[in-house]
């Protein structure tokens, strides 16, 4: 692999990773430089993508309703359906949705809602699963000072997957560890307090959330990995922050 | 708890089909939960798509009626997030391609994320700067960070060569690398940017 290659694919996915690549990277500082700046990037890139829509942003300009609705009234003189029958049948489907999903949401709810947050988060986020270059030692020093948290031990040979998310209104640590059981989720949380360990079973996830010193951790897995062990060793390694 | 949500993660509509997943009641029942569930994430990708939030909030009405409509479609639970987000991206085009929508004030748009967020100017211009980015650079960079899609996901969807994709998403982040006072890099020559 040259030099135009691998800036191809750095610059086209700062997470790739191939061992055409490694091998470059580990005898060109001109690739390794723009790896560094092109993986801090990208951590921006995705804390900015991050943050959903703002509902302050709910109403829209007149300009883009008519607009939608042009096109809406284009697609349907076009393709013909959107007579006025098709459109009852539309919106009592729809209203039949909403009745179908409210109920199933009552029936189906799941007993804690921030381990239904913590699980909706880690599925938005499918790339930490599978990503298996280990992450940069400054980057994930970066992060954990932006967090405020001090005392980590965590080091770089340990952690896949590193962000800083925005989660329940603040910006939390989100960590994926390999283990030899399969990756493993950490997210620190200074600002969920619980009061005691707390195990769940949701979507296909276990997890556990235990108190720190200063909010609390959350570990998921979707294996068998030992989360409380994981939980433990985080705990004294990630177990204060450092301002409010 | 069987769920269907079990493991959405990043795979292809072109997954192989399991069993069980038949237009039963619990099945049923399971693309309601998986429509629920997975929306905000819809409505995420197709705002950062549109780049309006009211259309955005239609455009995933829309699709996800199209979803309930061809339930039977899927076949693969591990399948339903692209297969959703891939209903999206086509909504939108179709849209798109209709009209081409008016331009909504983004510095507009823009104030609210930095005060919803709280975050820093960096962050801010980013946001803008991804927003305002041209659609065929904007929308394959939205596919892969936001949808998890892979190269080659992204070039079948868009009709494009993966090396086309890979030159699309460099200039991409090539644009944003101002933001942070980095030097655009040059553009591989063995490159092109066609399908």
């Amino acid at each position: 692999m040259n030099c135009e290659e691998a800036t191809l694919l750095i610059g086209a996915d700062p997470y790739t990773s191939s061992p055409e690549l490694t091998e470059h990277l580990q005898t060109c500082s001109g690739c390794t430089e723009f790896h560094r700046e092109m993986l801090g990037l990208e951590a921006n890139i995705r804390r900015a993508l991050e943050v959903p829509p703002p509902s302050s942003a709910a109403t829209p300009t007149t300009a883009s309703i008519a607009s939608f609705k042009d096109a809406r009234r284009a697609t349907a003189a076009v393709a013909g359906k959107r007579t006025r029958p098709a459109l009852w049948r539309g919106w009592a489907l729809a209203a039949s949705l909403v009745v179908a999903v409210v109920g199933a949401m009552w029936l189906l709810r799941p007993s804690d809602t921030l381990a239904r947050d913590l699980v909706a988060h880690v599925q938005s986020e499918p790339n930490s699963w599978v990503s298996t270059q280990v992450v940069d030692v400054r980057a994930l020093e970066d992060l954990l000072h932006k967090a405020g948290v001090t005392g980590s031990s965590l080091t770089s040979q340990q952690v896949t997957y590193v962000q800083y998310c925005f989660f329940r209104g603040h910006f939390v640590p989100h960590l994926v560890l390999r283990t030899s059981q399969g990756p493993v989720t950490v997210m620190v949380l200074p600002d969920e307090h619980v009061s005691h360990r707390e195990t769940f079973h949701e979507s296909g996830y276990a997890g556990v959330i235990v108190p720190a010193p200063q909010g609390s951790l959350a570990v998921l897995s979707r294996g068998a990995a030992s989360m409380d062990s994981i939980a433990q060793q985080t705990w004294f390694t990630v177990g204060k922050r450092s301002q409010p | 708890m069987t769920d269907i949500l079990q493991d959405t993660r990043n795979t292809g509509p072109e997954k192989p089909v399991s069993p069980g997943m038949g237009p039963s009641g619990a099945a049923d029942e399971g693309i309601t939960r998986l429509l629920q569930a997975l929306r905000p994430d819809l409505v995420r990708f197709a705002h950062w798509l549109a780049r309006d939030r009211a259309i955005a909030e239609d455009i995933v009405q829309e699709s996800m009626l199209r979803a309930w409509r061809s339930r039977e479609s899927l076949k693969d639970a591990t399948s339903a997030r692209a297969w959703l987000l891939t209903i999206i991206r086509r909504e939108h085009a179709r849209l798109y391609e209709r009209k081409r929508l008016e331009l909504v004030c983004l510095d507009d748009e823009i104030d609210h994320h930095a005060l919803a967020a709280g975050d820093d100017t960096d962050l801010h211009t980013l946001r803008a700067a991804i927003l305002k980015l041209p659609m065929e650079y904007r929308e394959p960079l939205i596919m892969q960070v936001l949808g998890g899609f892979s190269t080659e996901e992204i070039a079948r969807e868009l009709s494009l060569s993966a090396t086309a994709v890979l030159t699309r998403l460099f200039r991409a982040r090539n644009k944003l690398r101002a933001i942070y006072g980095l030097a655009p890099s040059s553009e591989p020559t063995a490159t092109g940017d066609t399908p």
